[in-house]
């Protein structure tokens, strides 16, 4: 059987799709209004600040961002890959239970009362996202597990239900907000991402590839989960432990991708979908390449958004739903005679 | 012969509603074992209680003469495996994926398969002719194709012990043949011990070594020709049966209030063409 997966023939294709995902993120630095030389970049940062103003452009305000994108898009793939399958619902995305209206929640009421300050580097606003988020998770779940035992329906039907009453609050804050505060909570809602400071980059990204390597420890388990629980405990997994311990770490590196750049749609939905068009639902496969394709994908996305319509930036979230949108559906005519429960 | 499964006073309720009752039997290694019954006796749920995934209300099962619930989950996946009713996963896996996935209980941490995993599954593919659509998705397969991966599955998780969840339900004449032949080869040349809730009593009888006739409130245990008699099959399933001699075979014809009347004799037997 040539056909199945081994950790060789892995190894091989998350290293070439490592490679493209390099040469992107070159290209994305590279990419701007501000001409760049490489030349100047390499010539150092100088002896005082301002001197080779090519190199500070480079590694001072693209790279981070770029860093920034690749980390967000992977975590919101991963979540996407993960909740799907436990789940087992291919409409599940990130923030089904409930993630993204409870950082949305949170920031509003971060902007409104005014708190400033930071933590670890985090603004108010990433602080209070993440609160949040994780919060709000929390909530679902229990919500979820007091109603029935094991039936992810419920958990389900709690994560829209909480969706729906916390937009409802945030409509309602809104409405009573002042008109720059509801300007920056709307650019959050759709998505935004900015330059942030290194220590804050260095933390996000211990987070996130920590929650990347703990999923990828359990994704043989998921193979067996979307045929159903009984199945997968007769097949020796333990499904509770499991299942907590997938909703904790998609939650985690979820709400610290949130925390980072406001609420993203799109990326988690259709990159597992596409990669799992392209290579199969193995999920030990599926995992580690939609996290690069996450990646890749976001990357470009916010490129586009900060060049596109220069010197104004959109806010990145505008750019997946546009530019991710047809191209999915485009995937999904060509592959869909290879799509089973298209039928 | 050692028993392999032992069920003791075994008692099982759903809140309050008693399924199952002081139920006592055992299989020995190699055995055949046949479950049938009417809807709602509790076929499923004993099943369910033998592979651990329900807790019993009273008494106990053993497996290899411990109790189901003193192996960890893992463990006990390595001494059963269970083909339930047949479920499609949203997602399309293959095939040889599927089979594949028999190995988890096996697998180390990060869950890649082995050498000698890829040729247990293939053996499990190869012995349920499976192989020929080992590239195919599952979703493609007709009902009869399916039902044999999933046998196939149970196969390359190789416990000594098979349980099957009506595994000819849904399935036509040929293919429900197939996988009785199918089992019974397993249990001929792997000594597999296998359990089979299964509705069709004609077919089941031509097969398996001992049968648990489950009713609502009773249950009989014993040889097929002893257990699957017309008395006992319309007293445990309320309908009138008619009994049809086929040389050694005894068949049961189930007959409703507005069937066409099959004869004045209730027993008939069938002389065939010389």
């Amino acid at each position: 059987m040539s056909n199945t997966l081994t950790i060789r023939k892995l190894t091989k294709r998350v290293v070439i799709c490592l490679a493209i995902l390099a040469a992107v993120m070159c290209l994305c630095c590279l990419t701007g209004t501000q001409k760049i030389s490489l030349e100047k970049v390499f010539a150092g940062p100088g002896k005082t600040a301002g001197e080779n103003i090519d190199y500070e452009i480079l590694i001072g305000v693209r790279l981070p961002r770029v860093v920034l994108a690749a980390l967000v898009g992977a975590a919101l793939a991963c979540s996407g890959v993960v909740l799907q399958a436990v789940l087992r619902n291919p409409l599940a995305d990130p923030y089904i239970l409930g993630i993204s209206s409870g950082a949305g929640l949170g920031v509003i009421i971060a902007i409104i009362s005014g708190i400033s300050g930071t933590f670890l580097g985090g603004s108010p606003i990433a602080i209070s996202a993440f609160a949040g988020a994780i919060i709000t998770v929390w909530l679902v779940w229990y919500i979820g597990h007091f109603t029935g035992k094991s039936q992810v329906t419920n958990l389900l039907l709690a994560g829209v239900v909480v969706n729906a009453f916390f937009g409802a609050v945030i409509m309602f804050l809104t409405s009573i907000a002042k008109s720059e505060q509801v300007y920056s909570t709307i650019f959050w809602l759709m998505g935004n991402i900015t330059e942030k400071n290194p220590p804050v980059l260095w933390v996000s990204a211990i987070c996130i590839f920590a929650g990347i390597v703990s999923l990828f420890s359990i994704c043989y388990r998921l193979n067996a989960m979307t045929f159903g629980e009984q199945e997968a405990q007769g097949l020796g997994i333990d499904i509770n432990k499991t299942k907590l311990f997938a909703f904790g770490w998609t939650a985690f590196i979820t709400a610290v991708a949130v925390s980072l750049s406001g609420l993203i749609g799109f990326v988690g939905l259709i990159i597992p979908h596409a990669v799992r068009l392209v290579l199969g639902p193995d999920h030990r496969q599926l995992l580690p390449i939609s996290a690069i394709f996450g990646s890749i994908f976001l990357v470009a996305a916010d490129t586009l958004a900060r060049t596109i319509v220069a010197p104004a930036q959109l806010p990145v979230g505008v750019i997946t739903a546009i530019a991710g949108g047809p191209f999915f559906l485009a995937l999904l005519a060509g592959y869909s005679r290879k799509v089973g429960w298209l039928k | 012969m050692s028993s392999i499964i032992e069920v003791k006073n075994l008692s099982f309720a759903y809140n309050q509603e008693s399924i199952l009752n002081d139920l006592s039997f055992d299989v020995t290694s190699g055995q055949f074992l046949t479950i049938a019954g009417p809807n709602g006796a509790g076929k499923t749920t004993l099943l369910n209680l033998i592979c651990g995934i329900l807790n019993p209300a009273g008494g106990f099962v053993k497996i290899d003469g411990c109790n189901v619930k003193s192996y960890s989950i893992k463990k006990l996946a390595q001494k059963v495996a269970v083909v339930r009713q047949e479920f499609v996963p949203p997602f399309d896996f293959t095939v040889e994926e599927t089979v594949m996935m028999a190995r988890a209980p096996y697998l180390g941490a990060f869950g890649f398969e082995s050498k000698a995993d890829e040729e247990i599954a293939a053996l499990a593919l190869e012995m349920t002719e499976t192989i020929r659509f080992a590239r195919r998705p599952l979703a493609h397969l007709s009902g009869g194709e399916r039902q044999r991966v999933f046998i196939a599955r149970a196969l390359a998780q190789n416990t000594p012990i098979l349980l099957l969840d009506e595994p000819t339900s849904f399935l036509d004449m040929k293919h429900q043949t197939g996988i009785y032949d199918l089992l019974k080869k397993l249990q001929l040349e792997k000594g597999k011990t296998i359990v089979a809730v299964t509705h069709d009593i004609n077919l089941a009888a031509q097969y398996c070594d001992k049968v648990l006739l489950l009713g609502a409130d009773n249950y009989h245990i014993g040889k097929p020709g002893d257990v699957f008699t017309t008395e006992l099959l319309e007293k445990t399933f309320g309908v009138r049966i008619f009994a049809v001699n086929f040389g050694q075979e005894k068949f049961f014809i189930p007959s409703g209030k507005l069937a066409k009347p099959a004869g004045p004799n209730r027993t008939t037997s069938f002389i065939p063409d010389s």
